[in-house]
């Protein structure tokens, strides 16, 4: 790991704003992210964990700007690139790339393998046109399909080997840095775990960044380094997987721990089970946002927010109870 | 809800005002007045008529003065064609004979499409639902024209040379009730069947595609019998784009059919149009376009209130 | 290349398609009728074959019977016409050259045929006399010896032109003589020619607008949306008459570029709609985000992965307004705005209207039935391509 982070976010905020009334003012915004700061290192596979709508999708968008943050700062090896144009912005596409969830609609259906790869490779220089076929050959090898798909359309094949070719497109350009939006959760459990082998195997042959953004805690864990656990557009711990299980202090952490069965018939801890419902993101309350449901809520929590602090070297907690 | 129809009043006015300038625009690419008078008229007649219109005035001006009277309903000005008759009288009087064949027809052709539609629907898939339908598209696949010319040859022409008794006009047009039917039934009629075929098709689809909703299913499944699941809940939900759609046409009610008024001689306000045109009666082609154009915005202004009363989600948007 | 057509043909839509008999009914007439119009295009028939006269007027050709005071009127029209060429001052060039449709006089010194008209006068005149023909058999008898007498003046056509004969009287002669079945082939061409320029430009606007509308938003929607807002507003005829009355004077005026200008403005809002909306779904679909990632522009964007695939819609809009446009030709040939130096079903229909209340239904009926079946295979096409490519319609 080199000292220097290849992607720093710091105060990064996204709201939607909803339109609407007589003059389509704006009448209240969508709070999708609310302040997070974070690194990257570079060979790291960070994760990013939380509930559906808890902002990790959007701020994984954020990150390879397909999303324009409304205020904070992504550094990608030291460049800023929010507010940066269309122009600036090429010569750090080809590096950042973006792994999708849906196989049924991350391919465009008109156009064959070959033709997909090929339009990625052509547009970012990576390989000669008479090179071309060579390298698309490799690639399509390289994460795990038959030679014999190139020139072949999305419909023809099944969900987990259009995520392959949803990753080999992702890696056409050769990238340093992934983010990978749930790419395993459309698929059946079986399929996911070779899609999640290929991409480590990936990682390591190319020397990727990856930021792997999911809802299953279980997958994080096989995954990644370290963890990034997001509730209502903000960050409320980050923790080293390995020290996961033992050290997690967040109670919203905990809760998904608990939430995951274990595969020890002995073991009968209770399930924690959360109360109450996530807050809307329209109106976020004053205090911390996890308190309406915290099993250890205190008064003072729905007053004060809480700020990531760390706890220990590479622990980070946001939570007042501690 | 309030809030709704404000904003689609708000957002038609831009609207409504392009039309008003493009209408204004392409009216003054040839000089109107030069059209109306011929290449031989004399200069002082081509100023004379200007000023009596106002033409010799900015754009602007004129542009202002026209939305002026359209919103005020005002339309005192002169046609150029019809001496001495205002565009006002011109307007009053025609829209009688226009709504005496399309509100007619309208009722006809939805009362009868919506018929067999329901027959067609309810008998889907079988024999009779496949002829009605190869009837339609075979009707929808035939020129309005051949429509007129064969029904004024058999119902005007024929008839009362068989019959020795005239039981509808060749053309012509005279107010009253007593009246109509001579005059008016057969234009209708025409129309009626003109219309069937889309209309038909359409109301079927509808049809169909609201019986294969689940909540139909249920009520099957509960045990209803075909006939209620149609005619009473089935029927109620379609009726909403069904009755979207016929208020689509409503503006076109006022316009009349061009076609059918121009071929019988009826003066309603398509006639008027037409005649106004082929004459370059310019004040009154602007303001029966802009007439029009108003009636249609403001229809559609409020179907989509009637909508939105209708179907909440539509608020929202 | 090949690859992507194979593609395309395969594709679940194309199967359903290419499996729905009556839409592979439907194109291949469609198929035939364009065929005719490229024949048109190569002059067969020529400009001039169909505004010849090829025989007397209102002649029923195979479809029809004639009653008996039509066929003496025929009878009297071609004795006629046989006795003008005879008296000119050149009379032997003129009964050479001599043409009715493809028959020629029979052979002969001028004296010759003078005589034999002479014949054909007496016979004429015993017919005459009834007031009834067809209450008399003697009467009918006289008039088919008329026919034949008449018929004997010109040289029978042989081989090829009896052939050209046959087709070119087959659907009658309207009002001014001309064959309408010439006529009715020719006006293939012409809507053809209407219908694909029409269509084709109204969908190429519609759909670049429509899918700028909806792929940018903010302020391009919205005035893409005022813009089709004003357009519909306006009835086409309406529209159509004032751009022509714009038009008068100019150069352009009784051309045909009025009547596509109006049909293009009327016509680019319903693809404008259809993909606007379609491109604002498929604006979300991820392999659309994907291309941003990558770093493609806007204009990539739309022209290689977004338009593409509304491909289909294209198609759809396509064949409903080609229907559109044949239609409303007729309409504009009634209001006398329409194609003014060719014959068109629309040009046809509109002389036919005084011919029916004669009884003579072979022009409109013509006319009607060409067209009928054009816009039938039409119809059916659109319906099949809607009901395989885009299941929600109605």
């Amino acid at each position: 790991m080199s000292s220097k982070a290849l992607l720093e976010v710091r105060d990064l905020v996204m709201h939607f704003p909803v339109r609407g009334g007589v003059l389509n003012r704006v009448l209240r915004r969508v709070h999708a992210v609310n302040g997070v700061s974070f690194a990257v290192q570079r060979g790291e596979v960070l994760g990013l964990v939380g509930e559906s709508g808890c902002g990790k999708s959007t701020l994984g968008k954020c990150l390879i700007r397909l999303l324009e943050p409304t205020s904070g700062s992504v550094l990608h090896d030291g460049s800023e690139l929010v507010g940066l144009k269309h122009g600036g912005l090429m010569k750090h596409r080809r590096k950042m790339q973006m792994i999708f969830q849906d196989p049924y609609s991350s391919l465009n259906p008109r156009l064959s393998v070959r033709e997909t790869l090929r339009e990625v490779a052509l547009f970012h220089g990576v390989a000669m046109p008479h090179g071309l076929d060579a390298y698309i050959a490799h690639l399509i090898e390289r994460v795990g399909l038959r030679a014999e798909a190139a020139d072949k359309f999305p419909h023809e094949f099944s969900g987990g080997q259009r995520q392959r070719i949803g990753i080999a497109r992702a890696l056409a350009c050769e990238p340093e840095f992934l983010v990978a939006d749930e790419p395993v959760s459309a698929l059946d459990v079986s399929i996911q775990a070779q899609v999640l082998n290929l991409l480590m195997d990936l990682k390591e042959e190319f020397g990727l960044t990856v930021v792997f953004i999911s809802h299953d805690l279980k997958v994080i864990e096989h995954f990644c380094d370290r963890v990034l656990v997001m509730y209502l557009g903000s960050i409320v711990e980050e923790i080293d997987c390995t020290q996961l299980h033992a050290e997690a202090r967040h109670p919203y952490t905990r809760a998904l721990l608990g939430a995951n069965p274990i595969n020890d018939p002995a073991d009968r801890r209770p399930l924690t089970v959360l109360q109450g419902d996530v807050p809307s993101p329209f109106e976020l309350p004053p205090g911390c946002a996890f308190a309406g449901r915290c099993p250890v809520v205190e008064e003072r929590c729905h007053q004060e927010r809480p700020t990531l602090s760390e706890r220990s070297a590479g622990h980070s907690v946001a939570c007042l109870l501690d | 809800m309030w809030s709704y129809t404000a904003r689609r009043l708000l957002y038609n006015i831009p609207v409504y005002l392009g039309i008003v300038l493009l209408l204004m625009l392409a009216l003054r690419v040839n000089d109107p007045a030069n059209a109306f008078l011929g290449k031989n008229a004399n200069p002082e007649d081509l100023l004379l008529i200007k000023e009596r219109l106002g033409l010799d005035r900015p754009f602007l001006v004129q542009y202002f003065d026209l939305l002026k009277s359209v919103f005020s309903l005002d339309f005192g000005t002169y046609s150029w064609a019809n001496e001495g008759i205002t565009v006002g009288r011109m307007l009053r009087e025609s829209v009688v004979p226009s709504l005496s064949i399309t509100l007619p027809a309208l009722i006809l052709t939805s009362t009868v499409s919506i018929t067999i539609a329901l027959i067609s629907a309810f008998f889907r898939g079988r024999r009779i639902d496949r002829a009605l339908m190869v009837l339609a598209v075979v009707g929808m696949s035939v020129s309005f024209l051949v429509y007129i010319v064969f029904g004024q040859y058999f119902g005007a022409y024929l008839l009362t040379r068989e019959t020795g008794y005239s039981f509808f006009a060749i053309g012509g047009y005279e107010s009253g009730l007593a009246n109509w039917p001579y005059y008016c039934l057969l234009p209708v009629l025409i129309s009626s069947l003109v219309a069937m075929g889309y209309d038909t098709r359409f109301y079927r689809a509808v049809m169909v595609e609201e019986s294969g909703r689940d909540y139909i299913v249920t009520a099957t499944a509960k045990g209803a019998s075909k006939r209620k699941v149609m005619f009473v809940h089935m029927l109620k939900n379609a009726m909403i784009p069904i009755i979207t759609r016929i208020m689509t046409t409503l503006p076109f009610l006022i316009m009349g059919s061009l076609l059918l008024e121009v071929y019988f001689n009826i003066p309603g306000m398509g006639r008027v149009l037409y005649k106004a045109i082929q004459e370059q009666d310019f004040p009154v082609i602007q303001i029966f376009v802009a007439i029009f154009a108003g009636l249609f915005i403001l229809s559609n202004i409020l179907t989509d209130v009637l909508y939105a009363l209708v179907d909440p989600r539509v608020r929202l948007s | 290349m090949s690859g992507r057509l194979k593609q395309f043909f395969s594709q679940r839509g194309m199967r359903k398609l290419r499996q729905d008999k009556m839409a592979m009914g439907a194109l291949f007439v469609i198929g035939c009728y364009l065929i005719l119009a490229l024949f048109v295009v190569a002059h067969l028939p020529s400009p001039e074959a169909v505004v010849m006269r090829v025989g007397p007027d209102n002649i029923p050709g195979v479809f029809g019977t004639q009653t008996a005071e039509k066929r003496l009127s025929d009878a009297e029209f071609r004795l006629e016409a046989l006795q003008r060429a005879v008296r000119t001052n050149d009379p032997e060039t003129s009964l050479a050259e001599f043409r009715m449709g493809d028959l020629r006089i029979l052979a002969g010194t001028p004296k010759a045929v003078e005589s034999r008209i002479e014949g054909g006068w007496k016979a004429f005149e015993a017919v005459a006399v009834y007031d009834d023909i067809e209450a008399e058999a003697v009467a009918l008898e006289l008039l088919e010896n008329l026919e034949s007498e008449v018929a004997a003046l010109f040289s029978p056509p042989t081989g090829f032109t009896a052939l050209a004969s046959f087709l070119r009287l087959s659907l009658g002669t309207d009002r001014q003589g001309r064959s309408i079945a010439l006529r009715a082939i020719y006006s293939t061409k012409v809507a053809v020619q209407i219908g694909m320029v029409a269509a084709l430009i109204s969908v190429l606007i519609g759909t670049l607008l429509g899918a700028a509308a909806g792929y940018f938003g903010g302020w391009v929607d919205h005035l893409v949306v005022w813009l089709y807002s004003i357009f519909s507003s306006i009835p086409w005829i309406v529209m159509l008459m004032v751009l022509a009355s714009m038009f008068r004077g100019s150069r352009f005026d009784g051309g045909l570029i009025p009547v596509y200008a109006a049909f293009c403005m009327s016509f680019w809002i319903s693809p404008c709609r259809v993909i606007r909306g379609e491109v604002m779904k498929l604006k979300e679909l991820e392999y659309v985000q994907a291309a941003s990632a990558i770093g493609f522009g806007h204009l990539r964007i739309l022209l290689r992965h977004v338009i593409p695939n509304t491909a289909h819609l294209m198609f759809i809009n396509f064949s409903l307004l080609f229907i559109g446009a044949i239609k409303a030709e007729v309409i504009l040939s009634f209001l006398g705005l329409g194609v003014k130096d060719e014959p068109s079903w629309g040009v046809m229909i509109n002389h036919a209207k005084a011919e029916v209340l004669n009884g003579f239904f072979w022009q409109i009926g013509a006319a009607t039935a060409f067209m009928l079946v054009l816009v039938l295979a039409f119809n059916i096409l659109s319906d099949a391509l809607q009901d395989a490519f885009d299941p929600k319609h109605v």
